[in-house]
């Protein structure tokens, strides 16, 4: 099955890449939107004191 | 004259780098004038392909924001490296890690189970997690596989140039690009911003007075006039460089280090504790305990943004 890949996407924030399967016919087959980025403010705003997170967290998105 | 070729790339960031350079507002036509740019995933669309299919060395200057947290970030890393004359590590994510390498206080298995497994707003009862490869009916995916440390840009392939800054400021962009348009750029290794530190820039009142309790940021509502360190209050200033404009002092805030470590200093956190301890009136064991108990987070203030960069890099597991 032939593979087209759309990487990176652009013109947004953030980083996605986009598979589309073409089968024998040349059709879509199926289509996969995927993230391939991941930081963890989840994990490492932990043990952050509270009233730090308002300076930490506005670095999720600058746009 | 042939115009420069100019590539922006963001690896493990916000974003926020971007935006900095759209900052410079209509100067940005002047950089249209002189230059083209090859690579901008956040506002034109070029594809990495385009990027692999290049000869070596054919970019000019590549502004690469972000840290490396993972193997696409790597590889593009290493891609842009080779395909550029000059590599600048834009913004504080690039330059010492950044807010992004707080991370570096856990690892990936700590950091896959908070986000996947834990998270508040996360239903995973199969306990799906990212895979660098995936089968799917149709073929194979692949994700970037994330790496347990988080790392600075110089960490990973040779840099030219610094540009500090959670987000660099104007005044340094238009200073870089204009350094790069004049093909006036300093030895490489340079860091362009201020060879002083932040408190050698900040117009405060310093009194060298010694400070005898820690406040927490919404304890006091500091005096403006005067230094926030000398008010209890954790100013970064003495170990971090200058070249920001002291913006986050002037709206009396205590700044938060940046700008990375100044000229000299290896490690950002080891200089402000040794800063903060020869400030600090203690006189005795309880004395230090009582000062270990006010400040919360020591590490996380101290290395803020330069984790990464820093001697130990990362917490031991």
């Amino acid at each position: 099955m032939k593979k087209i890949s759309v990487d990176p996407i652009t013109r947004l924030e953030g980083h996605g890449k986009i598979e589309i399967f073409l089968n024998d016919a040349g059709d879509v087959e199926n289509t996969y939107f995927q993230i391939p980025e991941l930081r963890g403010f989840e994990k490492f705003c932990e043990g952050r004191p509270v009233e730090e997170v308002p300076r930490i967290v506005p670095r999720i998105c600058g746009v | 004259m042939a115009k420069l070729k100019l590539a922006l790339y963001w690896a493990a960031a916000c974003g926020g780098c971007d935006v900095a350079v759209l900052d410079i507002n209509e100067k940005i036509l002047d950089v249209a004038a002189i230059a083209d740019i090859l690579l901008w995933p956040v506002a034109l669309d070029f594809k990495y392909h385009h990027v692999r299919a290049m000869p070596d060395k054919h970019i000019d200057v590549c502004l690469f924001n972000g840290a490396i947290r993972n193997s696409e970030q790597e590889e593009l890393a290493l891609l842009l490296r080779a395909k550029s004359k000059v590599m600048v590590a834009f913004g504080s994510c690039a330059c010492f890690g950044g807010i992004p390498a707080l991370a570096n206080f856990s690892n990936r298995q700590g950091i896959f189970e908070r986000v996947y497994f834990e998270a508040q707003s996360v239903e995973n009862p199969e306990k799906t997690l990212p895979q660098p490869h995936i089968k799917v009916k149709e073929g194979e995916l692949e994700l970037p596989e994330f790496h347990d440390t988080v790392r600075t840009l110089a960490q990973v392939v040779p840099v030219e140039y610094f540009l500090p800054g959670c987000p660099p400021t104007v005044k340094l962009i238009l200073t870089a690009v204009d350094a790069i348009a004049k093909n006036a750029l300093p030895p490489p290794g340079a860091v362009i911003a201020s060879n002083k530190t932040l408190c050698d820039e900040c117009e405060r009142v310093k009194e060298d007075k010694t400070i005898t309790k820690v406040y927490r940021t919404h304890e006091i509502i500091p005096d403006p006039k005067k230094c926030l360190l000398e008010q209890g209050l954790l100013c970064m200033g003495p170990a971090t460089r200058g070249g920001c404009g002291a913006q986050c002092v002037k709206a009396n805030v205590p700044c938060r280090g940046c700008f990375g470590p100044p000229p000299g200093v290896l490690d950002q956190g080891a200089k402000y504790l040794s800063a903060l301890a020869s400030i600090y009136d203690v006189k005795d064991e309880v004395g230090i305990a009582r000062m270990l108990e006010e400040i919360v987070d020591p590490a996380g203030t101290f290395y803020r943004f330069s984790l990464a960069d820093s001697m130990l890099k990362r917490k031991r597991l």
